[in-house]
């Protein structure tokens, strides 16, 4: 296996974290935003 | 090594915990409604939801035993302790919408084997689950005391006490809402710091450099994709116990129940994600550590980590690392203080002291109570420092023997109470013969338990295809796996006691359960379920026929 192959296989997790990560913010945003609108609580 | 001060310590503490109480403040009501303290409004959006999961099923040890798996086995170490991990959470989705179908006012699964069975079916589920969330707790607070007494001055019970009073002030008020509002910022932390500071050891051990350099003094079988060693030492065994973490832990059926209903899919897929990402690319700390030759201090892998991070990290990251396992940490054990206090509260109090009728005020008492009890008992078997590899086997197979039961208890109407119990207690006394070779594993006791142990691989197959791809799938792989299984068993699992223990709990539950359910003619309507299990906060009256339930009350 080469030394790229193998730097992508230690620093992919790291980056599909991140992803999760803007994923979770955007969709937190979007329930909070809701939840104002209609006047209920976030949990 | 390097270590932070007293005062950095002490002040990182004091804002983690100091933060998260302010932010459970903002979910505190002066009245609490004690449906909302365990499950909260069962319509949870899908970040918070899918956060809580992840969050949640991280715990300290992820860390630690990803990066040991990652050092011991190489390669693919990281890959069999995150992977299986993550598809834990993925496996209890397709039986979760049915729990869900069934009974969507529930608190716990112990709540609807009560419903479904009785009392001793019930309180085999609870206790399992109470055990393991304690254990899970003193396993938190133990990481918290290490992690205090590596990475400063502190002793470790300074990091016990700091850790337990922290958690349980922001946890208490408000219960399952303070944990799942207070997961976001926890997991926000751990991804930060995972995106920091794997990039950072990387390239501070000399980037792509390190496997040209590496990869040649490391053994074959560490430089395989495909190493036997680690598919038996740690894929194999973790893959066993994928289902029973996922129906033995209150935590995440807690989360079940929570989330709206038609948001299960995306939550339980996202969750899955996240959790295998922070935590292979964690484990991929050990085999860079493998590949750099670095030993680990006093020769204790569990200090692997720590001991990189302070290493090679700047001051402001090892910080930041800090608050990444304090920040797991947390999130974990808050969510087993809501899980025990659910227990408590709904299989304890409201099912079996109150019989069904509980007083709110006095329930969410018993809540809180618990927490405190909870609290301090996982503090002083922390500073035992017992065994915890050894009780958490045992919860394991416990967990073990009461997968099929409960999974077919809530499809096949011909389930009875007494089949069971006594599947669960066969499974489990039979684990205990294997675990511990109370019976001499040779000749044809070797034999009958490699039998039970390929029943019990075919059973772990089956119930997976089941919950995907239907029962017939589920028949069908499930002898598939056990006629391929049972050949290579024979002779050969004797030498894996983890492994042939693990599958003979599954194996000896199921023919118990399904042998036992036969003798009866006994059949249940499900529907009976929903009726028997509702909010406690209101005074729900069971749906009535012509004034009459169609089910008979169970107590």
């Amino acid at each position: 296996m080469s030394s790229f192959a193998l730097t992508a296989y230690v620093l992919i997790w790291p980056a599909i974290a991140a992803t999760v990560m803007v994923t979770l913010c955007v969709s937190l945003w979007r329930d909070m935003r809701k939840a104002k609108r209609d006047g209920t609580d976030l949990v | 090594m390097f270590q932070l001060s007293t005062l950095t310590v002490l002040l990182l503490m004091f804002c983690f915990y100091g933060l998260t109480f302010l932010v459970s403040l903002r979910v505190g009501r002066k009245e609490e409604n004690v449906d909302g303290y365990m499950v909260s409004n069962n319509s949870i959006g899908f970040g918070m939801s899918a956060a809580s999961m992840t969050a949640t099923w991280i715990w300290a040890a992820s860390f630690y035993a990803a990066a040991t798996a990652g050092y011991k086995f190489g390669i693919s170490g990281a890959l069999h302790y995150g992977f299986w991990g993550a598809l834990m959470i993925l496996f209890i989705y397709p039986f979760g919408r049915r729990f869900r179908q069934l009974a969507p006012k529930a608190h716990t699964l112990a709540e609807i084997m009560h419903a479904r069975h009785g009392r001793s079916s019930q309180m085999i589920l609870a206790g399992s689950n109470i055990v393991g969330s304690l254990i899970s707790l003193m396993v938190n607070f133990t990481a918290a005391g290490a992690l205090v007494a590596v990475l400063s001055p502190l002793s470790f019970t300074h990091g016990v006490l700091i850790a337990g009073v922290g958690i349980l002030t922001y946890t208490i008020w408000s219960g399952f809402r303070s944990s799942v509002l207070t997961d976001f910022g926890q997991l926000f932390a751990m991804i930060f710091a995972a995106v920091v500071i794997i990039p950072i050891i990387f390239f501070q051990l000399g980037g792509p450099e390190i496997f040209a350099q590496g990869m040649p003094k490391i053994t074959p079988e560490q430089a395989s994709f495909y190493s036997k060693t680690a598919i038996l030492e740690q894929g194999a065994p973790y893959f066993v116990a994928v289902l029973a973490y996922a129906i033995g832990n209150q935590t995440i059926a807690q989360r079940l129940f929570a989330v709206r209903e038609d948001l299960m899919k995306s939550t339980f897929v996202t969750a899955t994600i996240g959790y295998a990402s922070i935590v292979i690319g964690l484990g991929m700390l050990g085999f860079l550590a493998l590949l750099a030759g670095i030993e680990p201090l006093d020769g204790d892998l569990n200090n692997l980590i720590p001991q990189m991070a302070s290493t090679y990290l700047p001051p402001f990251a090892v910080g930041l690392f800090f608050i990444m396992v304090i920040g797991s940490l947390s999130s974990t054990a808050d969510s087993d203080l809501s899980a025990l206090s659910a227990l408590v509260m709904t299989d304890v109090y409201g099912k079996n002291i109150a019989k069904g009728k509980p007083n709110p005020k006095t329930m969410l008492f018993v809540g809180r109570l618990t927490m405190v009890l909870a609290t301090m008992l996982a503090m002083i078997f922390a500073s035992m420092k017992l065994d915890i590899l050894t009780m958490l086997i045992f919860v394991g197979a416990l967990w073990g023997a009461i997968v099929f039961p409960v999974i077919a208890s809530l499809y096949w109407e011909r389930i009875t109470n007494a089949a069971f119990t006594s599947a669960a207690i066969a499974g489990f006394v039979m684990f205990l013969v294997a675990r511990f070779e109370l019976l001499e594993m040779q000749g044809v006791v070797a034999l009958f338990f490699e039998l039970c142990a390929s029943i019990g691989g075919g059973v772990v197959i089956g119930l997976m295809a089941f919950g995907f791809l239907g029962k017939r799938a589920g028949f069908v792989l499930g002898a598939l796996a056990f006629m391929v299984f049972a050949p290579f068993a024979f002779g050969f699992l004797r030498d894996y006691p983890v492994l042939l223990s693990s599958l003979t709990a599954y194996g000896v539950s199921t023919v118990v359960c399904v042998l036992v359910s036969l003798r009866s003619n006994q059949t249940f309507d499900f529907d009976c379920i929903n009726e028997r299990v509702v909010a406690f906060h209101h005074d729900a009256e069971p749906d009535t026929v012509n004034g009459a339930s169609p089910c008979p009350v169970s107590l």
